[in-house]
């Protein structure tokens, strides 16, 4: 994302995947909903990482820019606790974890 | 696909107010018949004296979304193949609590391959309610802490034939119980309930404010704190004895519950119905349905109402209308499924009904 005089507070963060196919979820899951103030913007997609680019997209990558630090700091926050939800849906209720639950009740 | 037994499946997730309610619903295509497989709920509860708010609320379901879903799972023991869709509050509601909900939902439908059913909260409430007391086609009163609608149907719709011009009913009980300080544990509502009980021996004068078909309820809120605070600074009350926390919760219950009964039978006369469905947490309360019992015998008819299970807001609900939805060929794409804090229950087009 080029800076921006209007949005000069920003932050990016990389968050690693354990595979393409998870990553691709995050990124179809959080995307869903608008940033509910103007004053922040936000772009979410996946990135190969860097050392290992034949196993896919396998990073989520977002970019926050906002007007002020206090903005940037409520969205990236809230974004985090979201994301912190996918992850724990994803470590816990995937179709392998429930069906190896199941075989060993 | 199917299960087992040939019956549709659907996961429904609900968490527009305080209460996260996960629950599993089969239907079957040779009876119609709609069987719940599992409803689990857990609420926010927040300390006396206070209301939950919405950034509290929305940690509580995350924090409580995986354990109930896996418990939801687990007890109706149907596999991930066996579940045809996700369902999930749309709306109405507050906002980063239903958004917390959406977020869940959405990720579980991605993983498992599931497509996605955003439900309307009030008609799940009202679709719930007519599956468990099998009411036909009554009027249907549905309140609640958000919510507080008169409710026909008509081709295709669920008409609003009157409703609160303020707050939810429900919303006017939870906000007195905060000025009593009475507990909120399991609702505050149903504690103002067993204290009325205790109530009885005057009936403290409070506005009575019915407009036509709708009513109103933030100027009788007003007075009851207003009384209050006159019982807290040790004042007597009109009969010229002092009067008790009791008191008031009985005059309250009195006094907007017969709101309600007058605005559900003008909605009743109009419509030419004598079976009243109550549905929504304020349903729950046994006074409100004793009284609509009475109006409604009066008129040569009967009220219906379901049990805590399902008249408090439920994940069962939300599975049961969305899978009636779904299996008209409703469907939420993925870009679409966000949630809505305004959505009129008259928005939704009925089509599993004639």
């Amino acid at each position: 994302m080029a800076t921006d005089d209007n949005f000069p507070c920003s932050l990016t963060l990389q968050v690693p995947f354990p595979d393409a196919r998870l990553a691709s979820v995050a990124l179809q899951a959080l995307r869903v909903d608008k940033e509910l103030s103007g004053l922040v913007k936000r772009e979410l997609t996946t990135v190969a990482a860097p050392e290992s680019s034949d196993a896919g997209e396998t990073i989520l990558r977002v970019d926050y820019k906002a007007t002020t630090n206090r903005m940037l700091r409520v969205a990236v926050n809230s974004f985090m606790d979201s994301l912190a939800l996918v992850l724990e849906v994803q470590e816990e209720m995937d179709v392998d974890v429930i069906e190896s639950e199941k075989a060993s009740q | 696909m199917p299960d087992a037994k040939g019956r549709r499946i659907a996961l429904g997730c609900e968490g527009s107010a305080n209460k996260l309610g996960i629950g599993i619903i089969a239907h079957d295509p040779l009876t119609g018949e709609a069987i719940v497989l599992s409803n689990v709920r857990d609420t926010f509860v927040s300390p006396p004296g206070t209301g939950f708010l919405p950034k509290d609320t929305a940690r509580h379901h995350r924090a409580y979304f995986v354990r109930v879903a896996k418990k939801a799972l687990a007890a109706s023991g149907v596999s991930i193949d066996e579940i045809d869709c996700i369902c999930y509050t749309k709306g109405p509601g507050m906002g980063g609590p239903l958004t917390s909900v959406a977020v869940g939902a959405r990720t579980l439908a991605l993983l498992w391959g599931k497509e996605l059913v955003g439900v309307n909260h009030c008609v799940g409430h009202i679709e719930m309610g007519r599956a468990i007391t099998g009411a036909s086609n009554p009027v249907v009163l549905y309140v609640s802490g958000g919510n507080t609608q008169v409710i026909a149907y008509a081709e295709q719709r669920y008409r609003i034939f009157g409703e609160t011009l303020d707050i939810a009913v429900g919303n006017c009980l939870d906000r007195f119980a905060r000025t009593l300080e009475i507990s909120n544990d399991p609702a505050p509502g149903y504690n103002i309930e067993q204290l009325a009980k205790q109530g009885g021996r005057v009936l403290l004068d409070l506005p009575y404010a019915v407009k036509g078909m709708d009513c109103s309820f933030s100027g009788i809120l007003g007075r009851a704190d207003d009384l209050a605070a006159q019982m807290k600074a040790g004042e007597p009350g009109p009969d010229g004895e002092p009067f008790t926390p009791a008191d008031l919760c009985f005059s309250l219950q009195e006094t907007v519950f017969a709101m309600l009964v007058e605005i559900t039978e003008r909605a009743m006369a109009h419509v030419g119905s004598n079976q009243v469905l109550i549905v929504g947490g304020v349903g729950c309360n046994e006074r409100l349905q004793e009284m609509m019992g009475a109006m409604a015998a009066e008129r040569g008819g009967s009220v219906y109402a379901t049990d805590e299970r399902f008249c408090i807001d439920n994940g069962i609900m939300i599975a049961h209308a969305g899978l009636l939805a779904y299996e008209t060929g409703f469907r939420t794409p993925l870009e679409e499924s966000t949630c809505t804090q305004r959505f009129r229950t008259d928005e939704v087009f009925v089509k599993w009904r004639d």
